[in-house]
């Protein structure tokens, strides 16, 4: 099955960055379908993490309308859009993904706490999904205690624990030496074709670009390229 | 390489088309979370030991201040209240009606039904009559104006701090005997055992003449106790002074205690008829003891109002460095989702157990310190010896812990605490998640 | 060199206007508030001697030997026609002699004990009785043989102005007197005992109905009160067999008053300034540790460790000098608030026990001013001690790891 995921119709988006306006975004037309693995890059400027930012409900376009999971985003309260985000949408970041007060599994509880799962339901499922990503043993450990790579798989476990329609990672290699990269782009890989989850992710790294099946580039907020290339 | 689950796992990867209209219907958070957020609040303290402590310190501080002086003066209070009761006046005095406005011979009454009552009321250890006039009393030619107290040695003796400051002689046992304050006798040429003439005006006319020996001369360090004052048996007064033998200006009443005093007071005042009495109270016998300790209080409190806002200045301080600090980590909360609300009530948490942490210390601190002293007492300084002579103060104070003072303490530092802490807490509402991750924190 | 640290310092302090702001705020309420204490307290302190020098004590007073024990005009002592205290006059405010002596006062109804003073009107500018209110009439002179009453006395004797009391008193040789005395007037001084006690007529009068010569005490006020001491030297010296005092040692309730005062000041603001710590530390920590990069890059690139130091210390003097400046100002906005002076007749009775008048009137000293602000920054540059202990202690590698 193939339903469309991401939709977005004419999403332009303009900022004011001290008294030079800054057009973010030019009128992009961008869909995703489910089971895609899209890297956005580009040059710094070109619109790429705007237009995560605006797919993931962190920011509303000017123009054009952006519809996920079915669900038209501009119909939605800020307070429904964080709701969304909580359900609907996993997020990766750069860096400050886990709160460093608690443990890992307490990381991917929390997630399960802000949705009011029940205690027992939720314990087992983050024990289960930090096993399922090859760190079921460091649940104990604070964000402190883990090393780089660690920290981004805890905070892909938490994002992918509620069963999202969507992983948005917006740099998730940024702080990470390649090794550590490669190894959190094979588990990206193997949530998308083992459990078909659909990515998209924003970056610059030649290396994450590669591992995408379908690639983006933005120049100047709009888009230049789409491809999917053929995957040895 | 990493295991991977098996595709049956329990994991939907994509939901059906709900629609906006899912989102209007809000889930209910559990307890759960609120427990989760409290728990982040309280590991958040231990993420910087300094900052933490020095915020506590600051409230402990204050609270320790307002309930520990307070506390001397609680205790202090009521020692000088009640030492002040035994120089003269006594807890409570039942007069004529009109005698507090016009201190006059003709406003006498039976002192025994008066007595009866109080003694009724269970709150008196001693009750006694006194009948007192103006008189010249003089020694050979020398002659000065004086106030004549005749009062009952027997019972008056047992309580009166003045029958103790004797500097000659001892104090005044039967009939035909005075005692006389030094000034006085210094100032008419007197010394002890020498015979006292006393001349004054009887009630409703006609001479009143005494003579009386001088059995001991007091000193209280008060000028107007000293200068002013004889004392004499209330039975010489009655015939000299043509009084009958139940009739008495005051009726003087000393309680079991300070409070009970108060209480008895008040019961004498609803048996009896209306107007029938003058009745007053340790307030009204020295309402300059009241008033000293309400400016005392009133200061005290200001004080700690200006030291609370000082502190209240750090708390908003401490959380502007929080909030900043963990800007972007905030902004991430938000994006996975958390509402900023959420974020607020958790900065209100960490400040709700900073200020109960700090109250908890200050009040600690206090009572350690308070219970200590109250072994030991509290040593004054020698300057103020003279102060203490003239305001009945003891030497040592004993504090005596103000709860009272802990009440309001706490209650200010804690609601000013959570307040200081909403200051730069509700910019979280503000805030835009995209932009706080960037930010560097 | 220092002039660039300051520079820095600014450029620091502007960066995080908001989070200083608070530090400031609180350094100036703290600054603040001692200040304006500090103007209730002097004022009281000024109400203590005011009281004790205007009540016929004067800063400094002359008997004959005995008479204290013994007050009455036996115990006198002449006075030469043309006599002058030897004192400089521009120290000098005047000087009074006075007879005071026991006496009974008697009017229709009442009889009570007072102390009869017969004074020179004219010299008793420097008294309370130049400034009192008085109904009906003051005396005129040394000769006026009415008397001036207090309202409370008057009050209780059932009497008023112009009507006539009887004074018995004893006189030169050791022998009753008794003379009738019109009431020229009554004053009113706010219900102190000074109203209930005291009983003026012409000094000359008095001494020919006591049938003396002598003045039972000499008088003598002062421009500003630290000449005390050395006045009363000369005095003592001047007045050869006769009793020099001084205020303090005639009115030592209102001279430990006096002290105390100076104590208060002292413990208020220890204890705001030790409220206002914790806050301050904190700050220059933060301060600190947020530039934990560029204080490493900067020993990294040859910088000694005493700059890092001055640059801590700098910072936080800035820091206290601002919030004490504004501190100082609202302090004196306060004392403008308050100079007419705080009502505290809810008060009366307590506040006439202490010899003070029912109207706080607020003083501002410059010497407590400059006292404040010179241990403020003392403090200032105190906090930042530790602060800068710990910049130093960072290594430059691990600054730039970081």
């Amino acid at each position: 099955m193939s339903e469309t995921v991401v939709s977005c119709t004419g999403v332009t988006r303009t900022y004011q960055e001290d008294t030079v306006p800054v057009y973010a975004l030019r009128g992009v037309d961008f869909s995703v379908q489910q089971g895609e693995f899209v890297s956005l890059s580009g040059p710094s400027g070109s619109g790429k993490s705007t237009l995560l930012n605006v797919i993931g409900g962190l920011d509303r376009p000017d123009q054009g309308t952006v519809i996920v999971d079915g669900v038209d985003l501009s119909e939605l309260s800020e307070s429904e859009l964080a709701d969304m985000r909580l359900h609907k949408i996993g997020f990766v970041f750069q860096a400050y993904n886990l709160i460093p007060v608690l443990s890992a599994l307490e990381n991917v509880e929390f997630i399960m706490q802000l949705q009011g799962v029940g205690s027992v339901e939720r314990r087992q499922k983050a024990q289960n999904i930090l096993e399922s990503l090859g760190i079921g043993e460091l649940g104990n450990r604070r964000p402190g205690e883990l090393s780089g790579g660690q920290q981004q798989r805890v905070a892909v476990a938490r994002s992918i624990v509620t069963g999202p329609v969507l992983l948005l990672a917006d740099e998730p290699s940024a702080n990470l030496d390649s090794v550590t990269t490669r190894e959190l782009l094979d588990l990206l890989r193997d949530l998308n074709e083992k459990r078909g989850m659909t990515i998209i992710t924003a970056t610059h790294d030649p290396m994450v670009m590669s591992y995408a099946t379908r690639q983006v580039r933005l120049r100047d907020g709009a888009i230049e390229q789409d491809e999917t290339p053929v995957t040895v | 390489m990493m295991h991977v689950a098996d595709p049956k796992d329990d994991l939907p990867i994509s939901g059906d088309h709900p629609g906006a209209l899912e989102f209007r219907a809000r889930k209910p958070m559990g307890a759960g979370i609120w427990m989760r957020l409290l728990s982040i609040s309280w590991r958040n303290l231990w993420r910087n030991r300094r900052r933490t402590w020095l915020t506590v310190c600051g409230i402990a501080f204050s609270v320790w201040l307002l309930v520990f002086a307070r506390s001397i003066q609680d205790g202090t209070f009521e020692l000088m209240v009640d030492n002040g009761a035994r120089m003269l006046p006594g807890h409570v005095q039942i007069q004529h009606p009109e005698y507090e406005a016009s201190p006059r011979m003709e406003y006498t009454f039976s002192a025994s039904p008066a007595i009866d009552r109080l003694r009724g009321t269970g709150d008196f250890e001693y009750i006694s009559a006194r009948a007192q006039g103006f008189a010249l009393v003089s020694v050979d030619e020398k002659s000065f104006g004086a106030q004549i107290i005749g009062l009952e040695p027997k019972v008056e003796g047992q309580w009166s701090t003045l029958a103790s400051m004797l500097s000659e002689g001892r104090y005044l046992q039967r009939k035909g005997e005075a005692v006389i304050g030094r000034v006085l006798a210094r100032n008419i040429g007197a010394s002890l055992n020498q015979e006292l003439i006393l001349l004054g005006t009887a009630k409703q006319g006609g001479v009143a003449a005494l003579a009386v020996q001088i059995v001991g001369v007091y000193d209280t360090g008060q000028a107007e106790l000293d200068r002013a004052i004889v004392q004499i048996h209330i039975d010489d007064f009655r015939p000299t002074w043509n009084l009958s033998a139940d009739e008495a200006h005051l009726v003087v009443a000393l309680g079991k205690s300070l409070t009970r005093s108060d209480v008895g007071l008040e019961k004498f005042r609803s048996t009896m008829d209306e107007g029938a009495f003058g009745t007053l109270g340790w307030r009204d016998l020295m309402p300059e003891a009241e008033q000293l300790w309400d400016m005392k209080q009133i200061s005290t409190e200001m004080f700690f109002y200006i030291i609370a806002l000082i502190v209240g200045f750090s708390v908003v301080n401490t959380f502007m460095m929080l909030v900043f600090e963990r800007t972007s980590e905030m902004g991430v909360m938000m994006a996975i989702g958390m509402k900023p609300g959420y974020l607020v009530a958790q900065l209100q948490f960490e400040a709700f157990l900073l200020s109960v942490t700090g109250v908890a210390l200050g009040a600690t601190l206090a009572g350690a310190l308070v219970a200590w002293m109250g072994e030991t007492g509290m040593p004054l300084p020698v300057q103020a010896d003279e102060l203490l002579k003239q305001y009945n103060m003891p030497d040592r104070l004993y504090p005596n812990f103000d709860w009272r003072a802990l009440f309001i303490a706490s209650g200010i530092m804690m609601l000013g605490t959570q307040f200081a802490a909403l200051i730069p807490g509700q910019r979280v509402f503000r805030m835009r998640p995209v932009d706080a991750i960037r930010q560097e924190g | 060199m220092l002039k660039l640290l300051v520079q820095l310092s600014l450029r620091n302090l502007t960066r995080h206007k908001r989070r200083n702001l608070m530090l400031f705020a609180a350094i100036a309420v703290a600054v603040g508030g001692v200040t304006a204490m500090n103007t209730l307290i002097r004022g009281f302190q000024a109400d203590m001697l005011d009281s004790a020098v205007s009540n016929l004590t004067g800063h400094i007073k002359i008997y004959a030997p005995g008479y204290r024990d013994d007050p009455n005009i036996q115990r006198g002592f002449e006075l030469a026609e043309n006599f002058q205290p030897d004192v400089a006059a521009e120290d000098l405010l005047g000087w009074a002699p006075r007879i005071r002596v026991p006496a009974v006062i008697m009017s229709e109804r009442e009889t009570r004990g007072i102390q009869l003073v017969g004074v020179d009107p004219a010299a008793e500018v420097i008294s309370f009785l130049s400034t009192v209110e008085i109904t009906g009439e003051n005396l005129t002179d040394s000769n006026d043989g009415r008397v001036l009453i207090g309202r409370e006395l008057a009050r209780q004797l059932e009497t008023k102005v112009g009507r006539r009391l009887v004074i018995i008193t004893q006189g030169a040789d050791g022998l009753n007197r008794e003379k009738g005395f019109r009431i020229a007037g009554t004053f009113d001084s706010e219900g102190t005992s000074l109203e209930k006690i005291f009983v003026f007529t012409g000094l000359t009068r008095l001494q020919s109905m006591l049938d003396s010569h002598s003045v039972t005490e000499v008088s003598i006020r002062l421009r500003s009160e630290p000449k005390t001491i050395s006045v009363k030297e000369v005095l003592i010296d001047f007045f050869v067999g006769l009793e020099v005092r001084d205020w303090q040692e005639l009115e030592p309730q209102a001279a430990a008053m006096y002290i105390f005062a100076d104590g208060a000041i002292f413990i208020w603001f220890a204890l705001m300034m030790s409220a206002l710590t914790f806050g301050l530390i904190n700050t220059l920590i933060a301060a600190v540790m947020e530039r934990v990069k560029e204080f490493g890059m900067l020993r990294a690139i040859g910088m000694r460790k005493s700059v890092i130091i001055a640059q801590v210390v700098i910072e936080s003097t800035i820091i206290m000098t601002i919030g004490v400046a504004v501190g100082l100002v609202m302090g004196y906005l306060v004392f403008l608030f308050f100079a007419d002076g705080i009502d505290l007749s809810a008060f009366a009775e307590g506040v006439e026990g202490f010899g003070m008048r029912t109207k706080l009137v607020p003083v501002m000293l410059v010497s407590d001013l400059v006292l404040v602000a010179t241990l403020s920054l003392a403090l200032g540059v105190l906090a930042s001690v530790y602060p800068a202990w710990r910049a130093v202690k960072i290594t430059p590698l691990e600054a730039l790891r970081r």
